[in-house]
């Protein structure tokens, strides 16, 4: 029996895969999964060119500077004092303010921004009447910052946005779609189980997901690195941790194409209209961290959080509903997370199962 | 196992809106018809029968098997739908084809058996071409490839013939023939009557929801009482006959045929009709044929429902 099976589970996925691979109605998906790519390109192609400006700025310092003299500009240093540790500055800039002092007096104020490069990294000074008082460090490679600034925006586009609306196109489609189509009963005339059917489908959905959604994270990876140097890349890779993360976010793009995907799997057979359930499900995932722990447990997002590898924070001075919303209080440890989702997808596929069985047939009242 | 199809007071109601209401039947092996206006619950019968709707009450069994079970219910039954919709960007071949697939036979099996049944309608050269090219007449013969491919004990048929043309139709019913030899239950809706005549070893008619009649059409035809049967005799000498055949008391009416070449009467007792006309002296005249002119279908249906909407 579990060989019928076997083969009425891959006859579905061969006939479902070329509909949702191939469906016009599923086109944005693409677009959605290729937004990051795009953003990650754009923020490559700016930061290369970034580059390409600090070393230029650096070739014509009178120094040949290091990471460690720039860091030794401290502000209160007089103006010989900056050029004879760091050279005559390649880059100036100045200006005189005339700023009020009485009624009929008036003083003159001189400021100077000096710009100095190590080749990676550029040191930004200001200067008012010959003494620094603003001193900025642009480090080329913030290595720390780039991955907070992936993780952030894996957590609160890609996932909460991108997986989110995709899986909602994809999984609600595999029946909700074959209603409005008026083709559900190809699938019913055959002899094969509605349970048999149903995994078929979401494996297929899984699938499609699965194949979108993690050619997407690993573009979005390479887009990533593309501004980074050979050396650089390496660092991140392999002492900071980025392949681990890498192939963690893959982990957990799968874990969300699972948990969502059988949420509107579910959610599909029992609504006829599907922005309700998506905009409920959508609100109930981002007011997630203010639920009672219980109903925390109910939800995708609350594992997903627990398995990401960066934690973001609120931003200082963040409102605390922004701060709670945004930071995972109380985080789990990533076998729980993982089996948690897992039996959430259970529940909610065991559900699926049960409605499959009590479809009916009946194209006129859709 | 039982070798009927059953129905144990069926009904099924759409929400507040009426199916089919207290069906009971019990289909034997043949051609089936069942005949009734639109909406008069056709449709909804033959999903009750695949398990496409459930019933609101009531108990269905297809040759032993439980409509709810549709992995075990769909070996013995193909069901050509209505419906005329298809899974996207599939080829003729492949919609049959990959309905084999997931009944689990192997890619081998269901290749040959897709090829054989492609055959049986005709639709060979047509095979490899989209289903979203076919004319209308094509679809319908591919549906029905598709509910014969898996050779099942008993075939539903949802207005089979609609969209055909001459050629076809007698083909396809040709081919519900050799099906009903072998002892299929073939299951046919229609709404066109001298097709049904023509093909049904037993007709159920409907109207409203309701089994209005059950049987061979002839013993539902005498079961009416209250229309006189219609008999036409066809002679040479049909005002002589007439003027003898008025005598008789059971004789409600008569009239020459508009051909001139018979009459045709109406009595309320068919059987004293043919004992007297045994007796009759006929004197010379030459009679050709005596026939029931109304135990077809298309009269039983206007006695039992009304003439408004059937097609003739």
């Amino acid at each position: 029996m579990n060989r019928i099976w076997w083969a009425q589970v891959k006859a579905v996925v061969r006939l479902e895969l070329k509909k949702t691979f191939f469906a016009k109605r599923g086109l944005w998906i693409y677009v959605l999964a290729a937004l990051p790519v795009v953003l990650y390109i754009a923020y490559a192609v700016v930061m290369t060119n970034q580059q390409h400006q600090t070393s230029r700025l650096a070739r014509r310092g009178e120094k040949t500077l290091s990471y460690q003299d720039l860091l030794a500009a401290k502000a209160g240093m007089t103006k010989q004092d900056v050029t004879a540790l760091l050279g005559k500055p390649p880059v100036t800039f100045h200006w005189t303010e005339t700023r009020p002092k009485g009624p009929d007096t008036s003083e003159e104020i001189a400021h100077e921004d000096y710009q100095y490069s190590d080749g990676v990294n550029d040191l930004y000074l200001g200067l008012v009447n010959g003494q620094v008082e603003r001193v900025h460090i642009r480090e080329g490679f913030n290595q720390g910052q780039d991955s907070t600034m992936f993780a952030g925006i894996f957590q609160f586009f890609f996932l909460r946005l991108a997986v989110f609306f995709g899986c909602l196109g994809v999984f609600m489609n595999l029946f909700r779609g074959e209603v409005l189509d008026k083709s559900l009963h190809f699938y019913f005339l055959a002899p094969i189980r509605r349970e048999v059917l149903m995994v078929g489908k979401f494996i297929a959905g899984l699938l499609a997901t699965c194949v979108i959604f993690v050619t997407s994270l690993l573009l979005q990876t390479a887009a990533f690195l593309w501004h980074f140097n050979p050396q650089a890349e390496n660092t991140y890779l392999y002492q900071n941790h980025g392949l681990e993360h890498t192939a963690i976010y893959v982990g957990v793009t799968v874990l969300a194409c699972i948990g969502y995907g059988s949420f509107f799997l579910v959610a599909g057979m029992l609504f006829k209209n599907p922005i309700l359930p998506a905009a409920g499900i959508l609100i109930w995932e981002f007011f997630n961290p203010i639920l009672p722990p219980l109903l925390k447990q109910f939800s995708v997002i609350y594992y997903l959080k627990s398995l990401c590898p960066v934690d973001i924070l609120a931003p200082p001075g963040a409102p605390p509903l922004f701060a709670l919303l945004v930071s995972s209080a109380d985080p789990i440890s990533a076998p729980v997370a993982v089996c948690g989702l897992l039996i959430v997808s259970a529940i909610a596929l065991t559900i699926s199962g049960v409605q499959v069985r009590r479809m009916e047939i009946n194209y006129s009242t859709e | 196992m039982s070798d009927r199809i059953i129905f144990e007071d069926v009904s099924k109601f759409y929400g507040e809106i009426l199916g089919v209401n207290k069906v009971s039947l019990s289909i034997p092996p043949g051609i089936t018809s069942l005949v009734g206006p639109n909406g008069s619950g056709k449709t909804t019968l033959m999903n009750l029968m695949t398990g496409l709707v459930k019933p609101s009450r009531g108990r269905i069994q297809v040759l032993g098997y439980g409509t709810e079970v549709p992995e075990q219910l769909f070996k013995i039954v193909g069901y050509s739908t209505q419906f005329d919709a298809f899974p996207k960007g599939l080829t003729g071949f492949q919609f049959i084809y990959s309905y084999l697939c997931l009944s689990g036979r192997d890619r081998q099996e269901a290749e040959k058996l897709a090829w054989q049944a492609v055959e049986r309608v005709n639709m060979v050269e047509a095979a490899s071409r989209n289903v979203g090219s076919y004319s209308k007449g094509m679809r319908q013969r591919i549906r029905l490839a598709q509910a014969l491919a898996h050779d099942p004990k008993v075939l539903v048929l949802d207005e089979p013939l609609n969209g055909l043309d001459p050629l076809a139709r007698a083909e396809m019913i040709a081919l519900f023939r050799a099906a009903a030899a072998q002892g299929s239950y073939v299951i046919i809706s229609s709404h066109i009557l001298h097709e049904v005549d023509v093909i049904s070893d037993q007709v159920i008619l409907l109207s409203n929801g309701y089994v209005v009649a059950e049987g061979q059409i002839q013993s539902v035809r005498s079961e009416i009482q209250e229309h006189p049967t219609q008999i036409l005799i066809r002679c040479d000498r049909p005002r002589e006959l007439a003027s003898k055949i008025l005598a008789s008391e059971h004789i409600l009416e008569v009239s020459i045929h508009n051909d001139g070449r018979g009459l045709l009467l109406k009595t309320r007792d068919a059987d004293r009709f043919y004992l007297a006309m045994n007796e009759l002296a006929l004197n010379g005249i030459q009679v050709e044929s005596i026939a029931p002119a109304d135990d077809d279908v298309l009269s039983v249906y206007e006695y039992l429902i009304g003439s408004e909407e059937v097609v003739r």
